[in-house]
């Protein structure tokens, strides 16, 4: 099992810095490109999220731990912001009012649908979603 | 990745050139590109996805504004997009507001 960990400070869009963690990750795990995308999508998606309406833009800790294990590759993150379960705020409703109709809430609804486990846990005054993707995807 | 747009425009067709990931750090470039090509009142804006990687949620919302800064008269193809970004596409409905075309002309 390898272990991957990357702390932004919720500053400005972290997706650069996301994409280098995950595509380190997913060499690390031999993922195929397929679910390395899916993984980093479902990555930036939540941490950008984390950083623009959890932090309001005024910043704050971000905490990404990955992990390879025998079946999936795993994305534990961790913020400090208000609590929020995306789960709890799927935005598939409004989304299927038309691509057009709303502005916001497309990164949750790609997140929530890149990867093969979602979970949210709120511990220890800390948000934590954990992302997981198989490392051989049924059906490509 | 950065992102860099080359717009030409022919025959009311506006083309914008896209090579990069689009993504939340990137978005407003491709944002510009949109604005400067909507000056010249296209009727048709085709995004040329060959040399985009990746596309987040901040690239559809490019989508929305270019759907609403050019009206809905304007067709608007994505053209060339790699299998994982028309995924994205398709995935959060923009296929309903957006042409995808395996290349640009096709």
């Amino acid at each position: 099992m390898t272990a991957h960990r990357l702390v932004v400070d919720g500053l400005g869009a972290p997706s650069r810095l996301v994409a280098g963690f995950v595509s380190a990750l997913a060499a690390c795990a031999g993922l195929p490109p397929r679910q390395a995308y899916r993984l980093r999508l479902a990555t930036d998606e939540i941490t950008t999220n984390i950083a623009v309406h959890g932090y309001r833009d005024r910043g704050g800790p971000v905490d990404l731990r990955g992990r390879v294990e025998p079946e999936v590759v795993r994305v534990c993150i961790e913020d400090e912001a208000p609590p929020f379960d995306p789960t709890g705020h799927d935005p598939a409703p409004r989304v299927a009012a038309g691509p057009t109709a709303v502005l916001g809430g497309y990164g949750l609804f790609l997140a929530l649908r890149s990867v093969d486990h979602f979970a949210y846990v709120h511990v220890g005054g800390r948000n934590r979603t954990t992302l997981c993707v198989l490392r051989c995807a049924a059906g490509g | 990745m950065t992102l860099d747009t080359r717009t030409t425009v022919r025959a009311r067709t506006a083309t914008i050139t896209l090579t990069g990931d689009v993504d939340a750090a990137s978005a407003s470039v491709l944002d510009e590109a949109i604005a400067a090509a909507a000056v010249s009142s296209p009727r048709r804006l085709v995004l040329d996805l060959n040399a985009v990687d990746y596309l987040s949620s901040a690239g559809l919302r490019c989508l929305v504004f270019a759907h609403q800064r050019l009206g809905r008269g304007v067709e608007i193809v994505l053209a060339g997009a790699h299998p994982d970004v028309a995924e994205t596409v398709r995935l959060a409905g923009f296929d309903r507001v957006a042409t995808i075309e395996d290349q640009v002309g096709g």
